[in-house]
């Protein structure tokens, strides 16, 4: 594993109408482009909705074939990241529901009558966090474990406001959701994550 | 009832760091802070935190990028594929259906000319036409639009 090079960010031009023409002619050079672009954003984001690094690999994968596949429906009237981070997003969310269906069906099918093993089934359950091996500063390191335990849904806000640098109707947007919820969900993260970074300083 | 000035402007703070503040509640909210010690404490909590989630930087596997551009050419190539397979199947329809409307039109035009020709009763030629050109073309172009679904079934079956 590398740390993945940001030098590459701003080759391509942002002009989302050359990318939807791109798109829409299944322009490959001009997919490479894009991949190399956004592949650490692509990746942190789904980190920051996931809480785990283990699907994400796939994810990415997925997410850009079905870039290929879609791109048509890009009009390039928005900017291209949301687009591209609603596209993760609604694999992701259809990934979730996968994995607790497979789940689901699991434990019915080793239903013996109460014998069987209780403990969580997922592998990645004792994987350490991703913002633990993630954080690079002090603080960063403060948050890293509440990170992991504050909902996706808070998570996925502050990423996308904080760190990609979204406009609050962008970021709704992308969540599918009114931009007073997703300006409401701001504030609840940034007030849960103030008040774990206040309490680990007071405990240092 | 008393409203506490400082919460109101703490949901200020929260709506400008947010993105979501007026300019006229920036303003209030600059006048405010001037003097107010308590919420300059929750603005820089609530920047400290912003500048913290910046601190995570993420390790991206270095053939992931490779892994992702293969997937695509071989993706890209599939589609390229069931697109030239559409236009096939398109323009053989359009060529037997103008098959048809030629054929059609010479049986009816040109049978009875031929057939006086050929000595021969007008209904035989028209019956030949039919067999050699109007059927044919008919289920030619009867025939292309079902292709994919019937090549769809048959590599179902392999």
């Amino acid at each position: 594993m590398t740390e993945y090079d940001m030098t590459s960010v701003g080759r391509v031009s942002n002009d989302s109408q050359q990318i939807a023409r791109g798109l829409r002619e299944r322009d490959i050079a001009l997919l490479h482009a894009l991949v190399e672009q956004y592949q650490y954003r692509l990746v942190r984001y789904l980190i920051y909705l996931l809480g785990r690094r283990d699907e994400v690999d796939d994810l990415v994968q997925e997410t850009w074939v079905r870039v290929l596949e879609r791109g048509r429906s890009y009009d390039g009237r928005s900017r291209f990241e949301p687009w591209l981070f609603a596209i993760a997003r609604n694999l992701t969310i259809d990934h979730i529901r996968r994995r607790k269906t497979l789940s689901l069906a699991i434990d019915l099918d080793s239903d013996d009558g109460g014998e069987q093993d209780k403990t969580p089934r997922s592998p990645a359950s004792n994987d350490p966090s991703p913002f633990v091996l993630a954080a690079r500063t002090e603080d960063a390191q403060r948050l890293a474990q509440s990170m992991q335990t504050l909902d996706f849904i808070y998570r996925e806000v502050l990423v996308l406001r904080f760190q990609e640098d979204l406009s609050l109707q962008e970021v709704a947007t992308v969540v599918g959701a009114p931009v007073s919820t997703v300006a409401s969900r701001i504030y609840r993260g940034l007030q849960t994550l103030r008040t774990l970074l206040d309490g680990t300083k007071h405990e240092n | 009832m008393k409203t506490d000035p400082h919460a109101t402007f703490r949901n200020v703070i929260d709506k400008t760091l947010a993105g979501g503040a007026s300019p006229e509640d920036d303003r209030s909210l600059q006048e405010h802070l001037a003097a107010c010690a308590q919420c300059q404490e929750y603005l820089s909590a609530g920047t400290r935190v912003i500048a913290s989630l910046g601190g995570f930087s993420f390790d991206v596997d270095p053939g992931l990028e490779r892994k992702v551009l293969w997937s695509l050419t071989v993706r890209a190539q599939q589609l390229e594929t069931a697109q030239s397979h559409r236009r096939r199947i398109v323009w053989g329809c359009v060529g037997a259906l103008v098959l048809l409307i030629t054929g059609s039109f010479v049986a009816l035009e040109f049978g009875n000319l031929v057939a006086a020709s050929l000595n021969l009763p007008p209904m035989q030629v028209q019956r030949l036409l039919l067999l050699v050109w109007v059927i044919p073309s008919l289920c030619l172009s009867l025939l292309f639009p079902i292709l994919p679904v019937l090549s769809h079934r048959e590599e179902r079956f392999l």
